[in-house]
């Protein structure tokens, strides 16, 4: 290999790395507010009695979930502007894709938390003569928001490493700025690794602490 | 323990402890004495040490002191910190569990010969023939290709029981083996056991059905916090007890005056 | 809407699209079996007593899965080449960084179904004095592959979905021809609405063949 590593090519240039770090971060955190706020109303509609509001709502998240995430971003930012006539900033439009396929994941994780509560439970909620409304908010939301946690923290992570995508359709991501740094310095290994270590520096504490949360709560994994 | 006691034993316990980490201890010095063609029921209240006994003699468990015979052959032995177990000894010994734990990806009749094929080295159609045996005596014999999915539950730990006895074993262990069945299954696995009982099959049991106690045992041990309490002819243990906690339980179980 | 819709500009192209589908279908189905084949190897080892295999593989595990797939892709293509001095066809390099994905996450599959079949079956093993080989191979094994059978299905798909992103290193698969055709007629909403079609018909069946298995399997194994 007639290649001589050089690691201060990358980190001469950190600059315009951490740039992209503050967008893919803000394209996360942003996301993941629309992912779980909607995901958690998307799934009561899934969860609806009336066919009107449940089929549609189906129809959404299976169709998220059952496409490809860059199918999604590249539809996105190419037919959104054409067909609504909006301009949006681009990190705006990739915080919109993320969050509506974040939506669609969480809203399976909420549904399945929520149908995953014991009917024992609701059985001892209506012989202790609690009213629906009592019954919803005391017995099955506690556990189900509860049981639902790991899901949402895993799929959020999920979404900070899609974030990745927007860099395909020009954002300044992370990502973006890495592929651009890694042709200026024309030192691939390097940069791609630095960048990959960033991401799994992120991801790989959270992913622990969902392990640590599940043990605690007696999950077999 | 002169030599003509150490061969009329079937089984021998001496203190036998055991426990699971530094601070709890489920066994404290059980000492047991089995003789050849007796039927012994263990009860006791929960936690008492009854299905951790039947586990350290069927050699699934680590012991911590004490040692197990069999037949007058050494067993289990301890040296503190690794137990050792005779692999052919406890080849002698079946054990049917509480919830059948029978291979759920494998047809009945798989079920009965995998053993004696893979442990005796059995023929095929041998093994076969002798499960066709065994399940037309429990009648069970159009159940031959069933999987246990397909089987009730006390039809599947009728199994469970013939699987055990394929391998001819010189002891049967039962541990609570009618407690996941529905009332109206349980009779059918207590007949099967009887009927080994009428055959001389020499049996260890935990069991919290009273009533069968009585009809199957020939010597019961009550067994509470890691030790022996009581231990004698079922009319005594069950009947008439001659230890106060003895009666104070029996009582509770029975809801009468023993 | 201020513009109107041309579906028939796909009847022209449908050659195109055919040709990118087909190879996103070659590549999916041949890093499905690599890939399952190295995750149950991983998993194996994830599930031994030699610590230094467990280590290593647990590090390739979560190598694979806290990094995105995209950077995955990047890294294979552009610096693979570089560090065994060779060059590696686009095929060649998204099926190496396809099959290592698959790996890694068929590995965690592997694992957790051999965890899933429970302590008592091995409580049955020794009882009836089963010979340790006969334990793993024709109990525990069948088992846990049983067990395995929704995830990896579930597994399957995601993977179809990831070969998407081959496009971005330029393979033409059915993602690279539907942007292609999209720039070229600059009608995307049409091109890219297909495509997504196109994915979603053949994802959605198998996601409710995994809900069909999964119950079938819980079924059977409910003993």
């Amino acid at each position: 290999m007639d290649y001589t590593l050089d690691i201060g090519a990358v980190t001469r240039n950190m600059g315009p790395l951490w740039e992209g770090l503050a967008i893919t971060l803000q394209l996360t955190l942003a996301a993941n507010a629309i992912g779980i706020t909607a995901g958690f109303g998307l799934a009561l509609l899934v969860l609806s009695r009336f066919a009107l509001l449940r089929l549609p709502a189906m129809l959404f998240v299976e169709f998220f979930r059952c496409t490809p995430a860059i199918v999604q971003i590249v539809w996105f930012f190419y037919c959104v502007p054409m067909l609504f006539n909006v301009f949006l900033d681009p990190v705006v439009m990739g915080i919109l894709a993320l969050g509506l396929n974040l939506t669609a994941f969480n809203a399976e994780a909420y549904r399945a938390s929520i149908q995953a509560v014991p009917r024992e439970h609701l059985d001892a909620g209506i012989a202790l003569g609690l009213s629906p409304a009592q019954r919803v908010l005391n017995i099955v939301l506690p556990q189900a928001l509860r049981a639902s946690v790991p899901v949402l923290l895993t799929n959020g992570i999920g979404t900070f490493q899609q974030s990745a995508l927007v860099a395909i359709v020009g954002v300044a991501d992370l990502m973006y700025q890495g592929k651009t740094l890694a042709t200026q310095t024309y030192r691939p290994i390097e940069t791609f690794t630095i960048v990959a270590l960033f991401y799994l520096a992120i991801s790989f504490p959270v992913s622990q602490f969902v392990g640590w949360m599940e043990r605690r709560r007696g999950v077999v994994r | 323990m002169t030599a003509a006691a150490d061969t009329s034993a079937l089984l021998r316990i001496n203190d036998l402890h055991k426990g699971y980490g530094p601070n709890i201890r489920v066994l404290r010095g059980l000492d047991i004495e089995m003789k050849p063609g007796e039927r012994v029921v263990v009860i006791g209240p929960s936690g008492g040490g009854k299905s951790t006994l039947l586990r350290v003699v069927m050699g699934l468990e680590q012991i911590q002191q004490g040692t197990v015979t069999f037949a007058g052959r050494p067993y289990i032995s301890t040296d503190g910190r690794r137990t050792a177990i005779d692999p052919a000894v406890r080849r002698q010994i079946g054990m049917v569990f509480q919830h059948y734990t029978l291979f759920p990806h494998l047809s009945i009749m798989e079920n009965l010969i995998l053993a004696p094929r893979k442990v005796n080295g059995e023929a095929r159609g041998a093994a076969r023939d002798r499960g066709t045996k065994i399940l037309e005596r429990f009648g069970l014999a159009e159940k031959a290709d069933a999987f246990p999915s397909q089987l009730s539950g006390g039809q599947k730990q009728r199994v469970a029981i013939a699987r055990a006895l394929m391998l001819d074993p010189k002891l049967m262990l039962f541990d609570e083996v009618t407690s996941a069945l529905d009332p109206e299954l349980v009779a059918e696995v207590e007949a099967v056991i009887l009927q080994l009982a009428a055959q001389g099959m020499p049996m260890m049991m935990v069991t919290h059905d009273m009533w069968f106690a009585r009809n199957v045992a020939s010597r019961v041990i009550f067994c509470a916090g890691g030790v022996v309490v009581e231990d004698g002819p079922p009319e005594q243990v069950l009947g008439n007890p001659r230890e106060a906690r003895t009666r104070e339980f029996i009582e509770r179980v029975f809801h009468i005056k023993a | 809407m201020p513009m109107s819709l041309d579906f028939s500009v796909l009847l022209r192209f449908t050659d195109a699209l055919a040709l990118g589908l087909w190879t996103t279908l070659k590549l999916t189905v041949l890093c499905v079996l690599l890939g399952t084949s190295l995750g149950f190897v991983i998993g194996l080892a994830r599930a031994g007593r030699n610590a230094v295999l467990r280590i290593v593989a647990t590090a390739f595990v979560e190598f694979f899965r806290g990094t995105p797939v995209l950077i995955q892709l990047f890294w294979i293509f552009f610096c693979l080449p570089l560090v065994l001095g060779m060059e590696l066809s686009n095929f060649v390099s998204a099926a190496i960084a396809l099959t290592l994905y698959m790996g890694a996450i068929t590995s965690e599959t592997f694992r957790s179904s051999l965890r899933a079949v429970g302590a008592e079956q091995m409580d049955a093993c020794i009882a009836l004095g089963l010979p340790r080989r006969t334990q793993i191979l024709n109990v525990i094994l069948p088992q846990a592959v049983l067990r395995a059978a929704p995830t990896l299905l579930s597994n399957c798909i995601s993977l179809f979905k990831e070969s998407a992103l081959v496009s971005a290193v330029g393979m033409a698969d059915l993602m690279f021809v539907g942007q292609n055709i999209s720039n070229n007629t600059a009608r995307p909403v049409e091109v890219l609405t297909a495509v997504a079609l196109v994915y979603f018909v053949i994802a959605f069946p198998l996601t409710r063949l995994v809900t069909l298995i999964e119950r079938r399997m819980l079924k059977k194994l409910s003993a």
